[in-house]
């Protein structure tokens, strides 16, 4: 259903692209949501299909990962001026709730480019995933928070 | 006061400043992973160097150089990364 | 204008290059340098690459340009983790700051695989400890 609707909605962009006759890239990019908004208007039932919700919601990922990227890496800037004794580093097991291997790698990845954690390992029955993080004061509440802010979107984004 | 001259001045040595310092913890690195990941960066930075070269001479051609660099950056990490595993168990 | 945004943004760009750098030399073991510096790089890379788009503002350059940035931004964390579990593997030395290590114990050197449940293996980097003069 997602490839149909997707397949339809840049067909559509084309067609706009050689009706107007301009071949730039932001002429794609308007082309794309204008059919993107064609598509919405009639198609009958919104509320079973997820391509109306994904496109949104991989917006609203993309949007929340530059902005923990700037906020974490300003943390880390600001922490790497501290004296020495103050971090507390640390490795912890983070036990996972997605499942596929896909949903593994792309968690993996949030977490890595993410500052301030470094994916070490993940364990062979692919139940923990092993983290390094700079500093952690609590350990069950860092691990909560880990869980509750990316990992919870990633399962949004793919489920 | 040109963007030419700023970037004479001011941005290129704190780059150099910063590849110095690297290549101090690459001389002393207690272990050879350190020394890799130093190597990484250096070859990061010269990055860096060659896209504010290719804007202060006005020559786009030169980014093409920046992106053989990041090839060559993960190729050799990874190379690197997979010797040491392969090291040690040979090793037992 | 335009390169004003440009000297901007090569600015934050440099001084995040040259926090990595501080960061390469003051942080006790590998495992810290390696977690520190290849965030803060790609983040400073980024930036100064988006000023030479900014500066050129040819489709081509724009094309290339976005195509380092999002090469640059996938590999160097990969690289970074692939290192670290080399390191642990090789049993480098860890600080004595860190003082929750679960992964201790978890490998199995002979049959070479990797727990999650709770074991003891005995397979543990040695820690370094610091000389009483720096604490």
């Amino acid at each position: 259903m997602i490839k149909a609707l997707l397949l339809a909605n840049i067909l559509l962009a084309a067609i706009w692209i050689l009706a107007t006759g301009t071949i730039t890239q932001e002429n794609f990019v308007f082309g794309f949501l204008i059919s993107f908004g064609v598509l919405w208007v009639i198609t009958p039932d919104r509320s079973r299909n997820d391509y109306f919700t994904i496109v949104p919601k991989l917006a609203s990922f993309t949007v929340f990962l530059l902005y923990q990227i700037i906020k974490s890496n300003i943390q880390t800037l600001i922490a790497s001026l501290y004296p020495k004794s103050k971090l507390s580093p640390a490795i912890l097991k983070v036990p996972l709730t997605v499942e596929t291997d896909g949903e593994i790698t792309f968690f993996s990845h949030v977490l890595n480019i993410t500052p301030g954690t470094l994916v070490i390992d993940v364990s062979d029955d692919k139940k923990a995933l092993y983290v390094h993080v700079v500093h952690c004061e609590d350990k069950e509440a860092y691990i909560k928070e880990l869980k509750e802010v990316f990992e919870k979107r990633v399962l949004e984004l793919t489920r | 006061m040109s963007i030419a001259d700023y970037y004479n001045f001011v941005i290129i040595p704190i780059l150099g400043l910063s590849v110095i310092l690297v290549f101090i913890r690459f001389l002393r690195g207690p272990s050879i992973a350190d020394r890799v990941i130093s190597l990484d960066m250096l070859i990061l930075m010269a990055i860096g160097i060659v896209v504010i070269y290719s804007i202060i001479h006005n020559q786009s051609t030169f980014l093409d150089i920046a992106m053989l660099f990041a090839l060559i950056a993960f190729l050799g990490t990874v190379a690197f990364a997979y010797y040491l595993e392969e090291r040690r168990k040979r090793d037992e | 204008m335009n390169e004003i945004i440009v000297m901007i943004l090569t600015t934050i760009g440099a001084l995040f290059v040259l926090s990595t750098a501080l960061a390469m030399v003051r942080k006790r073991d590998v495992y810290l340098r390696i977690n520190v510096t290849t965030k803060t790089a790609t983040l400073g890379l980024g930036l100064i690459l988006g000023a030479a788009m900014f500066y050129f503002n040819e489709y081509s350059v724009t094309t290339r340009v976005l195509a380092t940035i999002i090469f640059v931004g996938l590999t160097a964390p990969i690289g970074g983790h692939m290192l670290a579990r080399a390191a642990y593997i090789n049993k480098t030395e860890k600080w004595e700051g860190m003082k929750i290590d679960d992964l201790a114990g978890q490998y199995d050197p002979k049959k070479d695989i990797l727990h999650s449940e709770d074991m003891n293996t005995k397979f543990e980097p040695p820690t370094d400890y610091d000389q009483p003069s720096t604490k």
